[in-house]
């Protein structure tokens, strides 16, 4: 039966790619050098883009892919390159903070699964193909969304210049901080 | 078809994941990281609904979720450029000043 195949393999993608999702995640909890941690979350990214397709969203999939594994975190690789902090690892101190936080995160998800499993889940999914390509996610940014979308762009021109002038070090700035606050 | 509240258990794992990083490391571009990785998260939810209801707007919201993400990535990015110039170190510990 073609159909029970079909539906045998979506729950083995969703099972594959939902652990290698969460292991590399947890990859940048568990390991102390910045360059692994984001090497893993491009990893992480790219198992969640399957998951977009499942959901069937190819559009965002693709987006998912170039955005984030592509410019993103190619972004905070350079910059961990160009600190110079990739040889630099954390030690691990502060052990009462550490088993807090330990502790808070995992109470906040084993109440979110809680509440997911009494509030959130939903009987069929709704028939007929969910028209989500990239053709009608189009139609429908330059028509009910013009404004946002013009908005996002002006937000964009504007992170361009902050990040120039936050990370410039040219003399026109240097001049008027002070480096060092006196003691 | 994979039933939503699937996909709405790994979206909280992972957000959990996120938070777990925010809370205990002391790196601030791992920290960083992790937001991005929460930011994740909650789109996977965003499209799990989407899906669920067969409403195109969730898909739309990821869309500028993350045209946002990647303005916040530049300017968070530059911030932490800026500190390490003044303070030679990233850790979050040691920005605890104000003064500029």
């Amino acid at each position: 039966m073609p159909h029970a195949l079909s539906y045998m393999l979506e729950y083995l993608i969703f099972f594959v790619f939902a652990t290698i999702a969460v292991v590399f995640a947890l990859m940048v909890v568990l390991h102390r050098n910045p360059v692994i941690g984001a090497l893993s979350l491009v990893v992480a990214f790219f198992a969640l883009a399957v998951m977009y397709v499942l959901l069937e969203a190819p559009f965002l999939a693709a987006l998912q892919v170039i955005v984030y594994a592509g410019a993103i975190m190619v972004l905070f690789l350079f910059v961990i390159m160009l600190l110079n902090l990739q040889h630099r690892t954390e030690e691990a101190t502060r052990p009462v903070q550490q088993f807090l936080g330990f502790t808070t995160s995992a109470a906040f998800l084993i109440s979110l699964v809680y509440y997911i499993g009494k509030y959130a889940v939903f009987g069929k999914l709704p028939d007929g193909r969910f028209a989500s390509d990239a053709r009608t996610i189009g139609i429908r940014l330059f028509e009910a969304y013009v404004f946002p979308f013009e908005m996002v762009s002006i937000l964009l021109l504007a992170a361009i210049v902050g990040a120039l002038l936050l990370s410039s070090r040219g003399a026109a700035t240097r001049a008027e901080i002070p480096t060092e606050v006196s003691e | 078809m994979i039933p939503t509240h699937w996909f709405l258990i790994l979206s909280a794992i992972l957000f959990s994941i996120g938070v777990c990083v925010v809370l205990t490391r002391r790196n601030g571009i791992t920290i960083f990281m992790s937001i991005e990785l929460m930011v994740n998260a909650v789109n996977l939810t965003f499209l799990a609904y989407a899906r669920q209801f067969h409403q195109l707007h969730g898909l739309i919201f990821v869309f500028f979720v993350m045209a946002i993400a990647a303005a916040e990535a530049a300017v968070g990015l530059a911030i932490f450029i800026s500190l390490f110039h003044h303070r030679e170190t990233i850790d979050v510990d040691e920005a605890n000043l104000m003064h500029w």
